[in-house]
């Protein structure tokens, strides 16, 4: 048996001051949470985020033929911008938009490349750069509104 | 869809519950034990019951997992049926010390359900809040259990270059236990990543205060059980149904079984066979769960070689090998013919990974955020707005070791290889992680912003279980102790020398 104690006369106290201190900051960090969670609770919106966003990428689903395996992608900048301004956490939102096309039309594969026949464009932060479209030769298919676009490879990549 | 998914989870539970009594035929009566055993029966089932979903869909009848486990319950209660004949009451594994007199003996429990009923309640809200769980959720954890169960026969499919962005490198457990449980349901619920990822929250923090139970007694388990339920990131993680408390609560189990089993004899090999296998599921929930596996063998194997000869280390390393061998079986196929390579090493050439090896200024920067978030890490995640910065929050390090200066230690001759193998494992955990920011092609600021936190409080449950497994009980401190303190002997020796009286 190893035993390290303090000593002295004032040792209960010590030990009654250590278990004070414990179970007070202790619940008192278990209430704060809980107040904390309450009180930005009716900030948010009644439907989270993600799910919002699945209703809307989900429409694209119904338009794509049947048995696609696999489809593109295009958003306001260069595909290769989406992990890059992510990873210098300069813009995650366009890549949680890219992972959130990719979460719901799942198991449909989205490349993060305009260089297939069909192309899900998802604008969120304005229109569609007609030079980017012509750049990479998309024809739009169907405009599903609120930014969100399927479109057709013009030529083969 | 909530009947259906509680279905699941409740095979889970009875497998792992029923394994632990055949492998370990000592009836429990204490409420603890019966904790213990049902939050680790949860926690070991839900991973087996992956490791067969992975192998129903590899044999390509993802359906046939309803048999396999009926079969498994009912081969299981067998076994357990005719070990109880054969075994008849031997006693419970480990014994707590004897209680002292300890005035206010329903402050804790009374302080513990209120916090339980707290965490529950900002669980439930997070839950509401992000139903869907945080970034890494739907970006690997559901959307893996999403894609393998909408692909059906097809689900190998995933494994391709177009989705490595979603690492395809993690092996299953938790994708698994989400898509087993929608076939329970028929259809996918996301009550089942939520149920599941307050299975695993709730289950850590039994296992820590049950466990503590009946190893030290039921104050220090309710003390246990507070300081991980005070901290606040514990629930949020938990909440946002990512991997990193399912693998904090292998890490604790592997750690809880082995004090078990050198606390009594009654648990036998048994409990070493459970260790491994929580040690094994660990390497099936995350790839930091491969390195914990590793270094929790050595670990092992190095101390009782010292305290009890390369015989026993011997063969205390097959019992430990026999319980991990089925699921690294399972991670070594997964590995060797799905997975693809990890973004944090793929592509990188030695050219590539020396100028980082030998940049005192990385050295610094890691060193400085590993610092800052060791004190701050409780608190939640890192703000990318504000970076790492000192948030010490209520309940954190410093807290724990005010405690333990004001209280004392006292450690139980048995215990101690099990604290100086789990302070070792922790410690080197942390080395191992520090090596990984070291050489990984991550931009540095993003990788520790992204990671440390989440990676401090994977090996958090088991930093609180082993420091309560030091610290003496309250009843203990309050009573003044029965033993010779340490330092007072040491005292008395000096003055002995000395010649003259204390």
């Amino acid at each position: 048996m190893i035993v390290v104690k303090p000593d002295g006369k004032y040792a209960r106290l010590r030990a009654g001051t250590a278990l004070v201190l414990l179970l007070s900051l202790t619940f008192a960090a278990c209430l704060t949470a809980l107040y904390r969670g309450a009180k930005s609770l009716p900030e948010f919106p009644k439907t989270d985020p993600v799910t919002i966003h699945e209703a809307r990428i989900e429409q694209i689903r119904g338009a794509l033929p049947a048995g696609t395996a696999a489809v593109g992608y295009v958003t306001s900048i260069d595909n290769e911008k989406i992990f890059l301004y992510e990873r210098t956490l300069r813009d995650v939102e366009f890549l949680a938009q890219y992972m959130l096309t990719q979460y719901t039309l799942a198991p449909v594969i989205v490349h993060n490349s305009p260089d297939h026949p069909l192309v899900v464009g998802n604008y969120i932060t304005g229109a569609p750069d007609p030079a980017l479209l012509a750049k990479n030769a998309l024809v739009p298919l169907r405009d599903f509104g609120d930014g969100l676009i399927l479109y057709r490879k013009d030529r083969k990549p | 869809m909530t009947i259906p998914v509680l279905l699941s989870l409740a095979v889970s539970t009875a497998i792992g519950t029923l394994l632990s009594f055949a492998l370990v035929p000592a009836p429990e009566r204490r409420p603890a034990g019966i904790l213990f055993r049902i939050a680790a029966g949860a926690v070991l089932g839900t991973g087996l019951t992956s490791c067969l979903c992975f192998l129903c869909l590899l044999a390509g009848m993802p359906r046939a997992v309803f048999v396999v486990e009926a079969a498994a319950v009912l081969a299981l209660a067998a076994l357990v049926f005719f070990v109880f004949r054969k075994n008849r009451l031997k006693n419970g594994p480990g014994e707590a010390e004897p209680a002292g007199r300890f005035k206010f003996r329903w402050a804790l429990p009374a302080l513990f359900c209120g916090a339980l009923l707290a965490s529950a309640a900002s669980f439930v809200m997070a839950t509401l809040r992000e139903p869907h769980g945080k970034w890494d959720a739907w970006w690997i954890w559901n959307f893996h259990a999403r894609f393998i169960y909408r692909s059906g026969e097809a689900w190998r499919g995933m494994f391709t270059e177009g989705l490595d962005w979603t690492h395809l490198d993690y092996p299953l457990l938790v994708p698994l236990s989400v898509v087993r449980s929608w076939q329970y349901a028929g259809g996918e619920t996301l009550q089942a990543p939520v149920l599941l990822a307050g299975l695993f929250t709730f289950a850590a923090a039994g296992a820590v205060c049950a466990a503590l139970a009946l190893l030290r007694g039921r104050n220090q388990g309710f003390l246990g059980g507070l300081v991980l339920m005070g901290t606040p990131f514990f629930v949020v993680l938990g909440a946002a149904q990512f991997s990193d408390i399912p693998l904090a609560l292998f890490f604790l189990l592997s750690f809880v079984f082995v004090f078990l089993h050198d606390r009594d004899a009654a648990g036998g090999n048994g409990l070493l066979v459970l260790a491994g296998l929580a040690a094994g599921l660990a390497a099936w929930t995350k790839n930091e769960g491969l390195l914990f596996f590793i270094l929790f063998v050595l670990a092992r194997l190095v101390l009782t070689a010292f305290s009890g000869g390369g015989k026993e280390a011997a063969r205390q390393l097959l019992w430990i090998a026999a319980g991990a061998a089925p699921v690294l079986a399972v991670v070594a196929v997964f590995k060797v013919n799905l997975a693809l390579s990890s973004h944090l090493f793929a592509g990188q050439t030695f050219q590539q990974v020396m100028p980082r090896l030998f940049d005192p200024h990385r050295y610094y920067e890691i060193l400085k955020a590993y610092v800052l978030t060791g004190l701050s890490f409780t608190q939640g995640f890192a703000d990318i707005r504000t970076g790492i910065h000192f948030n010490p929050g209520l309940v954190n390090v410093i807290l724990l070791a005010a405690y333990l200066a004001l209280i004392g230690v006292r450690i139980d001759g048995r215990d101690r290889l099990n604290l100086q193998a789990g302070a070792a494992v922790l410690v080197l955990m942390l080395a191992g992680y520090f090596a990984i920011h070291l050489v990984a092609p991550y931009e540095l600021n993003y990788h520790l912003m992204t990671s440390l936190n989440r990676l401090y409080m994977q090996l958090w449950p088991s930093a609180v279980f082993l420091f309560f497994m030091a610290a003496r009980t309250p009843e203990q401190a309050l009573a003044g102790g029965a033993a010779t303190p340490v330092k007072e002997r040491l005292i008395r020796e000096k003055h002995r020398k000395k010649g003259r009286r204390p």
